[in-house]
């Protein structure tokens, strides 16, 4: 990973409006924060090297460095990546009042890992009114109220942040595959500081094809009804294309032709849809409400999964062979599209002295993914 | 009793520091000690904006005639007290000359720039070796350690009038001192102004 | 030790020129006196104020420069001797009035002192007010010497008596704020009435009202009221020559120019063949004073500063007078003789008498400037910077953040006073436009009804609590009504800080420290209809949430006062809230995570950076101990300890 300072994070990711807002660079110092959905720089940093530089999931991501570190196995540009097993999975016990995300998968394995004490906090996102909140909870309680997709870029990396600040070692993160990048980089001692202990004993990324500007997003529905009594997001499958709101007593349909526009463009730089460099993924399980599509892929995340179902909090079922060829055709999808515009705004693999990328794949796997076969 | 006189006429004076150091205090105190003596003193500064950090410089113009400018001409100050040893430099380049005297006060006072990290404090050797060789003679003190042990560190301005006096290059004398301070503080401050007066009558070495 | 009041004695003292205008206005039986704080002028008010005991003299620090004019005027017009006194730019603050009075007439006699600030020195501007004499057709008298200070302030009273119009005295930094010695005159026995006569006739001057119609009637009793001026100018003993009976060269000079013209010959050795003209009346020209100098040589060199106000009257005259006394060739600012901006000093003015006269002149020991020169390019410029401990850090450290955090290029308009320093590093450039009192009010006013025309940056001001009264109130007022959404931020330090900490009608107390009425600046904004929230600046988060919550409320006029005394006020000064302390141990230094925020950025005169030990430190001899560093430090290595 070539690391470099504040000033380039400016020029590489602010100036060229590819901040998505994970909060990765937050937290970390005084310079960086974020306020409502927007990553700001307060001052100036004069080091020629910093881990927000390194953390970012926009800057000098070497996916086959990641993919070494995480796996051992050079990275393949595979659809889904490397995986053990995908299943379909769902929490055993249903809240009443508390709105999962179909299976309430996440919910469950987090709520269990802490009460088991694998991990002793959890870097997870609330929401107040429509603002996405990074929450380090240490109680399964807490993870309750955090349940439920938020569609919008949370800065939920800050939240692992203030937790190593505070000397937690042994957490838990939910996030995004942007997020699941920063942290990755994160856990592999970018600055290479003497006193560094791996801080994250279990990542869960969530399913991603896009997420929503909050501060376009919130100013649109703030308009069209009372944000204060949403309890609920969700984007049914296709052929529905609609995002629904579930307020306490009705719910309400919106267009997603009206919502599109408010998807940053730092999103089509994004070649990752399943979260590939976690422990554990989960998204949507197309056609079977209430459940999960739970990719199980580090040995740390299969053991949490086994023990989970083995004292019954989780539920896990086959999943069909056509839904995976749906996801897996999705993905790729996805990859292609990112690479193209990769390509197209010359973000990847550029030489020569001083210059950076956003992202770094070997030259045979950008063709390999460039050549799939896609409508 | 013979005449006070002075070595030139006008004998030009400056005192220079930084904002705060009690610099127009010193200059009062002098001017004031020059009336005493039967001369005519014309005194020049600037204030205000300079308290807030800024450099600060008194020009005195000591003679037996009034009317000279408050502004001494480039190169002709005959004696610099310095408050700060940075000050001293920064007047002896406008108003310097071989035959200058300077009595320097060797605290330094960071600058902005200095204490943010972007530029060094210029060594102080450095400093006392070019008022050397700038100067017909100087002398170097410590008066903000001194009047510390006093109570408050502004009393250095105080301790180096009484240095002034040591020098015998100015007409001036303790009786001159107590009028003059009589007329620019309260019976109350008065005493500690004495005490800071007579430790810098002690202070000279060059 | 206050020695205004003293009796006469004949031997001089150390006086400094805003004392010696003070005795002046005593001298001369002033009884009311007002003003505005401006550098150079508040210590005539404050001297006089302190002096005020009992009856005989009502001194007021106004609202603003026109206002406290008014008052002035009411007790002049009330048969009172009154003086007003004011900065370059408060001449223009009054200047409506200024007008209107001028063709009104006054009662008892009335001075206005204007000091000015050639360089700039202390001001945002170097603004010349002797033009409005002419524009407004009042004498002009400059002092040349802290003794003409005196003497001259205490004659324009009686001037103003004669002529029943105000006098303007105009004064500059190297008088007003340097000293000399003055011998000091009589007293007067004082038991002034004030009684306001207006039942006369509408054309009687000291019984009838007080107005300035019919207005081509009052306007040319004006010029009446000047030409009885230039007969007293011409026997003016302010009005001094020396030099040869033919010099080859004429200096004409006014204010402290003189002083330099006086030197620069001395130091030249051309006494003798330069004469020196100084004018103390020098506006209207007395015509038959300046032929008898004008025509003792045909080269002429007119030495002022900041505009070429009396070089271009001495051109009108000389070419009035020219059939009579022939051509002239005359020298000064419009030819570069003397620089059109800045203020003057010997070393100027030798190089322009040295110019006329085809000299030369080196100055003394030119290789030692060259070897001090190198000596002292170590030494930077002392960067002008808040007080440690000073609010205004704290404040603009909140409000720049929060406007990073807003992220959508909000900004601030600036306005006049310590904070005005907003603009640069120790405010952390937040200020984007400074111009007069109000201004930044007023500049936000306008920002803020723009959204019509897609414009959606935040707009913000701040001022001061002087300022507030002064000038930002009609701002205010103009915002609320005409529904701009502005966030203004009032930086309540309870006084007037830049210039020496006077009072101002939010606080308690008149210049003398008697008693009377403030007005609070919270139920004034919410009784206009603004919303209104108070912190301490010094609590950073709290601060920030509610600049935070205001930026966000759409709609309408939000104001939030920042209170916290100033570091140099007397209930401050010298006393420490906390014993602060860096524990270089946890202090990260210029590493990941800090890179020095505290002394890079923050910049507080009381921290230090230590490059050997890459720690900050705290000096402690500057440090006030108001503990809000400690707030900033991301690694809580600067502790505080409350002092109790």
């Amino acid at each position: 990973m070539r690391v470099f300072g504040a000033k380039e994070l400016l020029e590489d990711v602010h100036a060229k409006d590819l901040c998505i807002g994970c909060g990765a660079c937050v937290s970390l110092c005084p310079y960086f924060k974020n306020y409502r959905g927007k990553t700001a720089m307060l001052f100036p940093c004069t080091l020629p090297q910093g881990r927000c530089h390194a953390y970012c999931p926009r800057t000098e991501v070497d996916l086959n460095e990641l993919s070494v570190r995480l796996w051992d196995k050079p990275y393949r540009g595979e659809p889904i990546g490397i995986y053990k097993e995908i299943v379909a999975s769902r929490s055993t016990t249903p809240h009443p009042g508390c709105l999962f995300q179909a299976g309430g998968t996440v919910s469950a394995l987090i709520s269990f890992a802490l009460k088991e004490k694998i991990i002793n906090a959890a870097a997870l996102t609330d929401r107040e009114d429509l603002i996405p909140i990074p929450r380090l909870v240490t109680n399964s309680e807490e993870v309750l109220i955090c349940a439920g997709s938020k569609f919008m870029a949370s800065p939920t990396v800050s939240a692992l942040n203030e937790g190593i600040a505070k000397g937690f070692i042994g957490m838990g993160i939910v996030g995004t595959p942007c997020q699941m990048m920063a942290v990755l980089q994160l856990r592999s001692n970018p600055l290479g500081r003497p006193d560094f202990r791996d801080p994250v004993a279990l990542s869960i990324g969530l399913f991603c094809n896009w997420s929503l500007d909050t501060r376009q997003f919130s100013a649109y529905l703030t308009d069209k009804m009372d944000i204060t009594q949403i309890r609920g997001m969700d984007i049914p499958p296709p052929p529905a294309d609609v995002m629904v709101l579930k307020s306490v007593d009705r719910e309400r349909r919106i267009p997603l032709s009206e919502i599109r526009p408010f998807i940053p463009s730092t999103c089509f730089v994004c070649p990752d849809m399943t979260s590939e460099f976690a422990d554990l993924s989960v998204g949507m399980y197309e056609g079977r409400a209430g459940w999960n599509t739970l990719i199980v892929r580090s040995q740390r995340g299969a053991d949490l999964v086994e023990q989970a179902v083995r004292k019954g909090v989780l539920q896990v079922s086959d999943m069909q062979a056509e839904n995976l060829e749906r996801l897996s055709r999705a993905s790729a999808k996805k990859k292609e599209r990112a690479l193209r515009m990769l390509l197209s705004r010359g973000l990847l693999n550029a030489e020569g002295d001083g210059k950076r990328s956003v992202m770094r794949i070997p030259p045979e796997v950008v063709g390999k993914i460039l050549a799939t076969e896609t409508e | 009793m013979g005449k006070a006189t002075i070595d030139f006429d006008p004998f030009n004076l400056i005192i220079t520091g930084v904002g705060g150091q009690g610099n127009v205090m010193a200059s009062r105190v002098v001017g004031n000690m020059i009336i005493e003596k039967g001369f005519h003193v014309t005194i020049g500064e600037t204030f205000g904006a300079s308290q807030r950090g800024g450099s600060v410089m008194s020009h005195l113009r000591i003679s037996t005639d009034s009317g000279f400018s408050p502004q001494i001409p480039k190169g002709r100050a005959h004696m610099v007290i310095a408050l700060e040893p940075t000050e001293a430099l920064r007047v002896l380049k406008d108003y310097g000359n071989p035959s200058v005297y300077v009595l320097c006060n060797m605290r330094p006072i960071q600058f902005v720039a200095v204490i943010c990290g972007d530029q060094p404090y210029p060594a102080l050797d450095t400093i006392i070796q070019s008022i050397r060789e700038l100067s017909k003679q100087a002398w170097f003190l410590n008066t903000t350690d001194a009047a510390l042990k006093l109570g408050n560190p502004i009393l250095g301005n105080i301790m180096i009038v009484g240095a002034l006096v040591a020098t015998g290059l100015l007409p001036l004398d303790r009786d001159s001192f107590k009028a003059a301070i009589g007329r620019v503080v309260s019976p109350e401050k008065a005493k500690v102004n004495l005490a800071a007066f007579e430790q810098g009558l002690t202070m000279l070495r060059t | 030790m206050n020695t205004l009041r003293s009796r006469s004695e004949h031997t001089p003292r150390l006086v400094m020129g805003n004392e010696a205008i003070a005795r002046g206005a005593l001298e001369a039986g002033v009884s009311v006196a007002t003003g505005y704080p401006g550098t150079p002028s508040s210590e005539i008010i404050e001297n006089l104020a302190r002096v005020s005991a009992g009856r005989d003299v009502y001194v007021e620090w106004g609202v603003n420069e026109k206002v406290a004019m008014e008052v002035a005027a009411a007790a002049s017009f009330a048969g009172l001797r009154s003086l007003c006194v004011m900065k370059q730019n408060g001449v223009n603050v009054a200047s409506d009035f200024l007008l209107h009075l001028a063709s009104s007439g006054t009662r008892g006699g009335m001075v206005l002192v204007s000091c000015e600030d050639p360089g700039a020195l202390s001001s945002a501007n170097e603004g010349d007010s002797r033009h409005f004499s002419r524009l407004l057709e009042v004498p002009l008298l400059e002092p040349g010497s802290f003794q003409e200070a005196k003497d001259i302030t205490k004659w324009a009273f009686d001037l103003s008596e004669e002529i029943r119009n105000v006098i303007m005295v105009r004064s500059v930094t190297r008088l007003s704020h340097a000293s000399g010695s003055v011998v000091y005159g009589e007293m007067p026995e004082t038991k002034p009435h004030a009684f306001f006569s207006h039942d006369g006739d509408i054309l009687d001057p000291m019984r009838g009202p007080v107005i300035s119609g019919p207005v081509e009637y009052k306007h040319k009793k004006q010029q009446e009221k000047l030409q009885k001026a230039i007969a007293f100018f011409e026997e003016s003993p302010f009005n001094t020559y020396t030099g040869p009976d033919t010099p080859e060269l004429l200096c004409v000079t006014s204010s402290a120019a003189g002083f330099y013209c006086k030197e620069a010959l001395r130091l030249l050795g051309v006494e003798g063949r330069v004469g020196l003209l100084k004018l103390g009346t020098t506006w209207p020209l007395p015509p038959r004073l300046m032929e008898k100098y004008l025509r003792l040589t045909d080269k002429i060199l007119i030495v002022e500063e900041v505009i070429p106000f009396l070089e271009e009257n001495v051109k009108i005259m000389a070419a009035e007078l020219s059939p009579k006394i022939g051509a002239k060739v005359l020298h000064g600012k419009r030819d570069g003789f003397i620089p059109s901006a800045g203020e003057l000093n010997p070393d100027i003015v030798i190089a322009a008498v040295a110019k006329t006269l085809g000299m030369t002149y080196g100055s003394p020991a030119a290789t030692y400037t060259q070897r001090a020169t190198q000596a002292a390019a170590c030494v930077p410029v002392r960067d002008l910077a808040f007080c440690p401990g000073c609010p205004h850090r704290a404040s603009f450290w909140s409000i720049h953040n929060v406007l990073r955090m807003d992220a959508r290029q909000g900004f601030v308009c600036g306005d006049i006073g310590c904070y005005s320093l907003g603009i640069s590093p120790t405010g952390f450039g937040t200020l984007k436009t400074l111009h007069a009192m109000g201004s930044g009010t007023g500049l936000a006013s306008g920002f803020g009804s723009l959204g019509r025309f897609g414009m959606d940056q935040p707009a913000l001001a701040v001022t001061g609590d002087s300022t507030f009264f002064h000038a930002v109130l009609p701002a205010l007022v103009n915002a609320i009504h005409n529904k701009s959404e502005i966030t203004l931020v009032v930086l309540d330090n309870s006084g007037t800080a830049m210039t020496g900490f006077q009072p101002h009608p939010g606080l308690p107390v008149d210049a003398a420290g008697k008693e009377l009425i403030a007005l609070d600046i919270v139920r004034i904004c919410e009784a206009m209809g603004a919303t209104v929230r108070i912190c301490n600046p010094f609590y950073l988060k709290e601060t920030e949430r509610i600049l935070l919550e205001l930026l966000e409320k759409r709609g309408g006029v939000k104001v939030i006062v920042l209170k916290k005394t100033c570091a140099l006020s007397p209930e401050r000064k010298g006393k420490k809230d906390f014993n602060m302390f860096v524990n270089p141990a946890v202090c990260l230094g210029d590493d990941c995570g800090c890179n020095r925020l505290c002394t890079r950025i923050f910049k507080c005169p009381g921290l230090i950076w230590n490059r050997e030990k890459t720690v900050a430190e705290i000096d402690d001899i500057i440090c006030v101990g108001c503990g809000v560093c400690a707030s900033i430090c991301p690694s809580g290595a600067i502790q505080r300890k409350e002092i109790t």
